[in-house]
């Protein structure tokens, strides 16, 4: 590496270490700074932001609207329920399964869902949402039909003689906190690695980077079961923390969510996802103590974005980055 | 490898949409090194041809081989990887959202990475890799005269500079062969020159073979060693450019549709 690229990427750094510190600080003081219900509120938010990253490779990097992160939502919340409460299994070891089940069933689903385009494909994988909660609703002997799993162990970690129980509110948001972090590193990996330029050239010109020798089938199959382990991921979470899992977690309703968290926050962006999360989750749950304001405050939410910030908020974030001094 | 051997060599080529025989049992060939023209008028079936040769299409009958081995039935990105045949669109040119250098880096990637999985890498090894494309591509993008824009959206430039940055891009990965699709169409006269010097030097120094479709007869005439005439979907004849211009029959396909 030549001289003139350390300093610039010095240069950089003075803005950005200082930043994640500042907020990894806020991140980290929120529990002792807010009350019990804002810590409950970001743990929701954190929990949405992980099929949020898995859908931003798949629709901001990629191009390729999806509506399936609720069905590997719920997959991976009953494969870590399933697992807990038959086999007793330690959290750990149902949060890779869960990731590892959701992305490896999306093999499947993703090989006849991918030949087709674009609205078929939207409403294919909307399908598998639908299928997820028939399948849950129905297959009593496995999933207990409507009445769900319930008593979910939180999660534990032992250590030799000693052993920890994930129980309270802050504890569990260190945890998902904790997740999330190593998530959004993983998605920045994978942006910032060869395969994100390509995939940023399938969602430019599909025809144009298969001339150039990019195998676009199998990066999308590819980044389908990424976005799906994230998604499970996130359903384990969220099972751990509720303790109780139902087939309503197979629900249309987070898929949308999923979906304005992208869109919202700035599709293509890892803080728009970040933000986006926070914004309309954490400002939802935030709302709940106010129901009749809540939705309204969402809707209105959602107008906003769609007049004046057409491509989320990932702009507005820019260009404080630049008030603040970042370059780029 | 025997250097005798044609680098492409297409063996009664056919094709159908529907009832249109779009291309009628077609052969030819193109010699390693040599820069073919590829004539005939609109809806002749050039481009259909074009896209059954390079994947994008799968011909019905007829043998595609590429420097002695059969790729009939690769798919487009596999014939460019594995065979380092690339081609070009008419319409379709550059990612018009990225800026030139990426543009160059992007095309040369699969070229470079061993394996899918490996692109997912952000290491060292990744690192160097992809700061021996930036170098590349650099260089590429001196000769074709785009330093000054290099980190402009390709989107920004004029039709004639990203069909540079396309010709660029086909650079990237050492190719073979190179099938152009009207390179030339819809720019202006100072670019159409670029692109002729750029398509004689990728020719002369790296050794580039070519088949050209273009309208342009002057171009046609001063680049191509040898001219295939197609006409309703059949080869009509092929010989040296100055020999096609004064066919009779090339000018009756033409003036009597």
């Amino acid at each position: 590496m030549s001289l003139t690229d350390t300093t610039s990427q010095a240069r950089r750094r003075d803005l950005r270490i200082p930043l994640a510190i500042v907020l990894l600080a806020i991140a980290l003081a929120v529990p002792f700074l807010a009350g019990r219900y804002v810590t409950h509120a970001l743990i929701i938010a954190l929990i949405f932001m992980l099929p949020a990253h898995g859908l931003n490779l798949l629709v901001g990097y990629t191009g390729l609207l999806s509506l399936a992160q609720a069905a590997f939502f719920g997959i991976g919340a009953y494969a870590s329920g399933l697992l807990a409460v038959h086999y007793g299994t330690p959290f750990y070891v149902n949060v890779t399964a869960a990731g590892l089940i959701a992305g490896a069933l999306a093999l499947p689903l993703g090989i006849p869902a991918l030949r087709l385009r674009s609205t078929s494909f939207v409403m294919c994988t909307l399908g598998f949402v639908i299928i997820g909660q028939a399948i849950a609703k129905n297959w009593i002997s496995l999933t207990r039909g409507d009445m769900g799993l319930s008593s979910i162990p939180k999660p534990e970690f032992a250590l030799g003689p000693l052993s920890f129980v994930v129980s309270g509110t802050t504890n569990y948001y260190y945890l998902t906190l904790v997740i999330c972090l190593l998530a959004t590193l993983a998605v920045w990996a994978i942006v910032r690695s060869p395969a994100g330029r390509n995939m940023v050239a399938i969602r430019e010109n599909e025809t144009l980077a298969e001339s150039l020798g990019v195998p676009t089938w199998r990066y999308k199959l590819i980044v389908f079961m990424i976005s799906a382990a994230f998604a499970g991921v996130g359903g384990s979470l969220y099972a751990h923390y509720l303790t109780v899992v139902s087939p309503l977690t197979f629900q249309m309703y987070y898929s949308t969510t999923v979906l304005i968290i992208v869109l919202g926050g700035g599709a293509g962006t890892i803080s728009g996802t970040v933000i986006g999360s926070l914004l309309f989750v954490g400002l939802t749950e935030a709302l709940r103590v106010a129901p009749e304001l809540r939705m309204i405050a969402y809707g209105l939410c959602l107008l906003a974005l769609v007049f004046w910030f057409k491509k989320g908020f990932a702009p507005l974030i820019n260009r404080a980055w630049v008030a603040i001094g970042g370059s780029r | 490898m025997s250097t005798h051997l044609p680098i492409l060599e297409i063996r009664n080529l056919s094709k159908s949409y529907g009832a249109v025989r779009a291309v009628n049992d077609v052969s030819m060939h193109i010699e390693r090194g040599e820069i073919a023209g590829l004539i005939g008028p609109n809806g002749s079936g050039k481009s259909t041809f074009f896209d059954c040769s390079t994947g994008l299409a799968r011909p019905d009958t007829g043998t595609v081989i590429l420097d002695g081995q059969d790729i009939t039935g690769w798919s487009l990105n596999r014939i460019a990887r594995e065979g380092r045949m690339l081609r070009s669109f008419q319409k379709t040119v550059t990612f018009k959202a990225l800026d030139v250098e990426e543009n160059l880096i992007i095309a040369g990637q699969m070229f470079t990475f061993p394996s899918l999985i490996s692109t997912f890498g952000i290491g060292g090894m990744a690192r160097r890799r992809v700061a021996g494309l930036r170098e590349r591509a650099r260089d590429l993008i001196k000769m074709a005269g785009l330093w000054e824009v290099r980190h402009q959206p390709a989107g920004n430039l004029s039709g004639g500079q990203q069909k540079l940055i396309q010709f660029a891009s086909m650079l990237m990965p050492e190719p073979k062969l190179i099938l152009l699709d009207e390179p030339m169409a819809g720019i202006n006269p100072k670019i159409i020159e670029r692109v002729v010097e750029t398509i004689r030097y990728a020719n002369t120094s790296l050794g580039v073979s070519f088949l050209v479709i273009e309208h342009n007869i002057d171009v046609v005439t001063s680049i191509c060693q040898r001219v295939i005439v197609l006409d309703q979907g059949a080869k009509l004849v092929e010989g040296l450019p100055q020999d096609i211009i004064q066919d009779q029959r090339v000018r009756e396909a033409y003036l009597g549709g």
